[in-house]
C-alpha cells in the first residue's frame, strides 16, 4: 500500500466515523430509551480494530478517544487512552480469539462494553456512589448499544473491503 | 501480539498516554475552560448542535399545535386569572416597599439589593452521556460567561451551574448531577443545609438535602432556595421543593429528597447569571 493509499483509507474511516459520531452525540441522546442512550463511539474504535489488527485498531482508538474524550463533560484524557488499549485488545482478540467478523465484533464490543462501565462503576464505587443505582445505568447501557454493532461493524466493513481493493470507487 | 509490536503499535500507545496526560494537566491548569481541542470541536460543531436543536424545537412545536392545543387555551384561561391576582398582589406590594424604603430611612439601615446581570442562552444539546447530567448552551466566554456562574430558567429556578466553558458554548452541570455541592437555606424556616447530587436520585430527577440541623421539622413541599453563603452563588435562587424526608443508613442523620423546580428535561431558555451583587 503506498503512501496515497493509507491516507485516502484512513480519512475514508474518519468520514465513515461522522455519522456515527453524530448519532451519538446529537440524535440518540435526545430519544434515550430506558432511560439511557447507547456509547456509539467506543463501538466504532472497536469495529475497526477487529478489521485492521492492533495497532491500526489501537491508532484508530486513539483518534476516536480524542473525539470522545472532548464530547464527554470532566473526562481529562482518560477515553484516550481506555480507546487506544481497547483498540489494541479488540484487535489482538479479533486476530487470535474470536475472528475478524460480525460474531467477533460482536463479542469484542461486549467486552469493550463491559470494561468501560465496570470502570466507571469502580470510579463510583470509589465516590461512594451506590452499585444498585450504577448497574441500573450500566446494564441498559450496554445492551443498547450492543444494538448498534452490526450496522457501525458494516459501515466500517464496506471502508475496508473497499479500501482492500486497488481503486477506492 | 507480533503485528501489534511491527506496526508501531508500542508507539502508538506511548502516543495515547502522552495526549492523556496533556489533557489531563491542561484540565486542571484551565480549570473550567474547554481544552483547545474540546473548545475546536465545540466551535466547530456549534451549527450542527443548534440545527439538530431548530429540528427538535420545530417538530415539538408541531406536535404541541397538534395535540395539545385544548391543554394550551386551558392553561392560558388559567394563567389569565393568575395574571390578574398578581397585579393586585403587584400594587400592595408596591406600597409595602414604599413604607419600606421610608422605614429604613427613618432608621439608617442599608438599603436591601439584589443586582443580578443576566445573560440570555439557549440549550442547544443535553449530556450524550449516562453518568452525568449536563447541558450544552449557545453562549460562551466570548459573552461572559465563566465557570461557575448560576444558570437558571425563565422563572429564576435554578437549572445549575456552568462546569466547562468554550468560545461560543458552555457545559453547564444542572443541579441534579452527582457533584453537585452548594449551600442551601430552608425558606419556611430559615435554616441553612446542603444540596448534595446524589446518583442513585439524578437518575429520578432529583437530589439531596443533607446536613439538616437538629430539631428542623420539615414537611413536603418546603422550598429550598440557594444559601449564597461564601459567597460563590447568588442567594435566594429557588432550587426546589421537599418530596420526602428519609434517615441515613446510620439512622443518625435525616436527608430530605428534593424535586427541582426548573424542568430540567424540557428547559429550552435559561439565563446565565455573570455578575451578582446582593445586599440582604
Amino acid at each position: 500500500m503506498t503512501r496515497r493509499d493509507f491516507l485516502i483509507k484512513w480519512t475514508v474511516y474518519a468520514v465513515a466515523l461522522l455519522p456515527v459520531w453524530f448519532m451519538d452525540q446529537f440524535v440518540l441522546p435526545r430519544i434515550p430509551l430506558f432511560g439511557v442512550s447507547p456509547m456509539l463511539l467506543p463501538l466504532a474504535a472497536v469495529a475497526v480494530a477487529v478489521l485492521e489488527g492492533s495497532a491500526a485498531g489501537a491508532g484508530f482508538g486513539l483518534a476516536v478517544g480524542v473525539v470522545w474524550n472532548a464530547a464527554l463533560y470532566g473526562a481529562a484524557g482518560v477515553p484516550i487512552l481506555a480507546l487506544a488499549l481497547l483498540g489494541m485488545g479488540a484487535g489482538i482478540a479479533a486476530q487470535y480469539v474470536f475472528s475478524q467478523t460480525l460474531a467477533g465484533c460482536f463479542l469484542c464490543s461486549a467486552a469493550a462494553l463491559v470494561l468501560i462501565d465496570g470502570g466507571r462503576i469502580l470510579w463510583g464505587l470509589a465516590s461512594g456512589d451506590p452499585i444498585g443505582a450504577m448497574l441500573r445505568v450500566a446494564i441498559p447501557e450496554i445492551l443498547w448499544s450492543l444494538v448498534f454493532v452490526a450496522p457501525i461493524y458494516f459501515i466500517f466493513r464496506w471502508v475496508h473491503s473497499r479500501t482492500q481493493a486497488s481503486t477506492l470507487f | 501480539m507480533k503485528d501489534f509490536f511491527k506496526h508501531n503499535g508500542i508507539l502508538i500507545l506511548i502516543i495515547a498516554l502522552l495526549l492523556a496526560a496533556i489533557t489531563f494537566v491542561v484540565s486542571l491548569f484551565f480549570g473550567g475552560t474547554a481544552n483547545p481541542v474540546s473548545n475546536l470541536l465545540g466551535v466547530i460543531t456549534t451549527p450542527v448542535r443548534d440545527g439538530i436543536n431548530a429540528i427538535a424545537t420545530w417538530a415539538e412545536d408541531l406536535y404541541t399545535s397538534a395535540f395539545e392545543t385544548d391543554m394550551i387555551r386551558e392553561e392560558n384561561e388559567r394563567l389569565k386569572q393568575e395574571n390578574a391576582r398578581l397585579q393586585e398582589e403587584a400594587r400592595e406590594g408596591q406600597a409595602a416597599a414604599r413604607e419600606n424604603e421610608r422605614l429604613r430611612n427613618l432608621m439608617g439601615l442599608r438599603e436591601k439589593k439584589r443586582d443580578l446581570v443576566f445573560e440570555s442562552a439557549t440549550v442547544t444539546a443535553r449530556s450524550a452521556d449516562n453518568w452525568e447530567s449536563t447541558l450544552t448552551i449557545s453562549k460562551g466566554s466570548s459573552m461572559g460567561i465563566a465557570p461557575g456562574d448560576c444558570v437558571v430558567d425563565d422563572y429564576g429556578n435554578l437549572v445549575g451551574v456552568v462546569g466547562e466553558v468554550g468560545l461560543n458554548y458552555a457545559t453547564v452541570v444542572t443541579v441534579i448531577d452527582s457533584s453537585t455541592n452548594m449551600g442551601a437555606l430552608l425558606e419556611r424556616t430559615d435554616d441553612a443545609a446542603i444540596l448534595e447530587g446524589d446518583f442513585a436520585l439524578m437518575g429520578e430527577g432529583k437530589l439531596k438535602l443533607t446536613y439538616l440541623p437538629e430539631n428542623t421539622e420539615l414537611m413536603a413541599g418546603d422550598q429550598v432556595l440557594t444559601s449564597g453563603m461564601g459567597g460563590v452563588y447568588p442567594s435566594g435562587l429557588v432550587v426546589g421543593h421537599i418530596e420526602e424526608v428519609h434517615t441515613d443508613e446510620s439512622g443518625m442523620e435525616q436527608y430530605a429528597v428534593l424535586v427541582p423546580e426548573a424542568d430540567l428535561a424540557g428547559v429550552k431558555q435559561v439565563f446565565v447569571i455573570t455578575e451578582f451583587d446582593i445586599v440582604e
